[in-house]
């Protein structure tokens, strides 16, 4: 459908390129969001300069006066640390985990929710609140109600067969952690993964019908390429939110036992703010956000490549 | 290569409401390109998705190659289709589109790519095999879609409205090779559109449909020459027919104070109707001398006139009655203008009559 609509000659307004815009008026136009950008820059940017300059500094605030210029020495032990690779593992695992778990579930529950069904309304409803949830109260509900390893439901309903006994959030603190996590993302997912589905063209399903596609076919020949895009929105949207998530660490486990399930905006905090150090910690806040940058930039861009190159085999 | 049957089939998308098609019974015989026009909202596209099996058949039966296929379903029925949008796949190449049925049909690769290579020459498709649909033009477009179905070797071919996305020259052009192709391929054809031209150019035979009830089914030349009612009569020919409600006079019917007279059976026929439709096709007008007696010719008004060249179209008002218009053939170059005064006179023999009432044609 649209792919007719684009090639219909071009519509009047669109056909004479786009007027040129004098300098004024480019300035009444775009003036009144300078107070926004001014704003933003100074929240984001001035925080990050100083940060840069706190991390050239060897600087605890249990020794007063300690304060002096030490290079990238914290860089240094940022990477010697043992710990910190063990928390950037983590933090990788935890993210990425969590979001192709929940891409995939959502891509499950959205495929149910595109049928025809008695109830349709209330169960897209109910699927939909884990997300309205604050991230807290979530996580306080999977800690106590659910995982508590003698109040826990989850232990309840496993007693007749004999798994009574787990401590999840000690035996398993990241699975824990990321469970709640998956719980919560999995209706943003199956949202956009729903709004996809149903901007599917229904000639291109009902031409794969007439063309003897069965169903499996359909979705993967047509479905999924058809969803790419919307899959590479939720990877990346929640990727984002994930990497940066710190209320379900603190609340269930304090990244622990040890690090076990500490992330880096944990374990940063816990630097900062629990060990004092604060030129460790700078350094390792800049070293994050590298990273940040060169996973968003080059894996997140690799996995979509590979993904759409699969489809395109297939 | 297989015959179509509709029989008496139905489809009610809402219990209770007017069915989308009604009992349609139609027959397609074995290679002919059979077109179903009528106007919009008339049962056409529903029609045909009854026999791709992409509308389930609520009364009646389709058979195909005389097979009842109300219960099978459209992958196995042996039939391609041809979308108004062209439903190509967009993240699939020209060659992987045209090779999309016969893949899930499970033949092995080297056939697929020798098929695809075939009709791909036969549309003019082999530089474009490895684009995608969005790097092509609207023709080129079509003719991918027209690939996808002519690879199958179906039994049936399906197309609904394949043109309406195409400029009026690519349109002329495109309905010439579907016909001819069509005719080359002998493969059964249902073809649906709501362009009268469309379906008089390419139909060995025509389903005219209105409001989902098959008004007339025939060939072009007897669509035209002996439209079953004043509907068929008024949507076939371009311009439309005039189409008259007439009183009665002793030997026919009054048309501006001017006596026509109508055909012994057709009189006959009209029994004691008071009032009759009369049907005249522009060209079925003789232009005569604004001089002629009036009580011989029908004096009118020129309020329109479309010069095409070979030919004139005369839109005219009665002049003793503002309210009665008719259309008029003229010769080209012809020298009348807007307010002009004209005199005509319609060609005896060839007149339609119907049933002011029903519409049905008399006798
Ligand atoms: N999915 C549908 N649900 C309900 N009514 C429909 C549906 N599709 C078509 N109709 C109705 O059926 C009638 C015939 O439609 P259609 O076959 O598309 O007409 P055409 O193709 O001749 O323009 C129309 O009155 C239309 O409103
Ligand atoms: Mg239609």
């Amino acid at each position: 459908m649209t792919a007719t609509l684009e090639e219909r000659p071009a519509a009047p307004e669109n056909a004479g390129g786009k007027p040129a815009i004098d300098k004024a008026e480019g300035w009444r136009r775009r003036g009144p969001l300078l107070p926004a950008l001014i704003f933003t820059i100074i929240v984001t940017q001035i925080p990050f300069i100083l940060t840069l300059y706190y991390s050239l500094q060897s600087w605890n605030l249990v020794r007063p006066g300690s304060q002096e210029f030490v290079w990238f020495s914290n860089y240094g032990d940022v990477f010697a640390d043992s710990q910190f690779r063990t928390v950037a593992l983590n933090t990788v695992i935890m993210t990425l985990g969590s979001v192709l778990i929940a891409v995939v579930l959502g891509l499950l529950l959205a495929l149910l929710l595109n049928r025809q069904f008695a109830g349709r309304g209330i169960v897209r409803t109910l699927l939909i609140t884990p997300f309205l949830i604050t991230p807290v109260a979530a996580a306080l509900l999977w800690k106590t109600v659910l995982l508590d390893p003698t109040l826990g439901l989850i232990n309840f309903v496993l007693t007749p067969f004999g798994g009574s006994g787990t401590e999840w959030i000690s035996q398993f603190p990241l699975a824990s952690v990321m469970a709640a996590l998956i719980w919560q993302w999995t209706p943003f997912m199956m949202l956009l993964l729903l709004a996809g589905l149903q901007s599917m063209p229904t000639d291109q399903l009902e031409a794969a019908r007439v063309d003897g596609a069965s169903a499996w076919s359909t979705f993967r020949e047509l479905t999924l390429p058809h969803l790419r895009r919307f899959i590479e929105l939720g990877v990346v949207l929640g990727t984002i939110y994930l990497v940066n998530i710190f209320d379900q660490v603190y609340m269930m486990t304090q990244g622990g036992p040890g690090v076990a399930s500490a992330n880096l905006p944990f374990y940063i905090y816990q630097r900062a703010f629990l060990g004092f150090d604060i030129g460790q910690s700078a350094a390792m806040g800049v070293v994050v956000v590298i990273l940040t940058l060169i996973a968003a930039n080059f894996a997140l861009r690799l996995i979509f490549r590979s993904f759409s190159g699969e489809q395109e085999a297939a | 290569m297989a015959e179509v049957v509709f029989d008496q089939a139905s489809r009610i998308y809402t219990p209770g409401a007017k069915p989308a098609v009604d009992r349609l019974d139609l027959t397609v015989a074995d290679g002919d390109l059979v077109v179903l026009v009528g106007p919009s909202g008339s049962g056409k596209s529903t029609a045909l998705r009854m026999l791709a099996g992409l509308e389930p058949i609520d009364a009646g039966s389709v058979r195909i190659d005389g097979r009842d296929v109300v219960d099978v379903p459209s992958k196995d029925r042996d039939i391609a289709m041809v979308f108004q949008n062209y439903a190509l796949y967009p993240s699939k190449t020209v060659a992987e589109n045209m090779a999309f049925p016969l893949k899930m049909r499970g033949m092995d690769k080297d056939e697929r790519a020798q098929r695809v290579r075939q009709a791909a020459e036969m549309l003019g498709l082999t530089e474009y095999l490895d684009r995608k649909p969005k790097a092509l033009s609207g023709g080129q477009r079509q003719r991918v879609a027209m690939g996808r179905a002519i690879v199958r070797e179906p039994q049936v071919f399906l197309m609904d409205e394949p043109l309406s996305n195409l400029d009026a020259k690519m349109r002329v052009q495109t309905r010439a090779q579907i016909a001819e192709m069509q005719n080359r391929l002998e493969v059964s054809t249902v073809y649906v559109t709501h362009d009268q031209v469309e379906a008089m150019t390419m139909g060995d035979k025509v389903a005219v449909l209105a409001n989902g009830q098959l008004q007339q089914y025939a060939t072009p030349p007897e669509l035209y020459d002996r439209p079953k009612n004043a509907f068929v009569a008024g949507f076939i020919g371009s311009p439309a027919m005039n189409l008259l409600d007439l009183p009665r006079s002793s030997s026919g019917v009054t048309l501006g104070g001017v006596e026509i007279p109508l055909p012994r059976d057709v009189s006959d026929a009209a029994g004691s109707r008071d009032k009759l439709t009369i049907g005249i096709r522009p060209e079925d007008w003789v232009l005569e001398s604004t001089d002629a007696d009036s009580s011989t010719v029908v004096k009118a008004v020129v309020d329109v006139v479309e010069e095409l060249g070979s030919e004139s179209y005369l839109y005219a008002h009665l002049a003793d009655d503002t309210s009665t218009s008719v259309v008029v053939r003229g010769p080209g170059r012809v020298k009348v203008r807007f307010g002009d005064p004209i005199a005509v006179r319609p060609n005896p023999d060839a007149l339609h009559v119907f049933d002011a009432e029903t519409g049905e044609r008399l006798p």
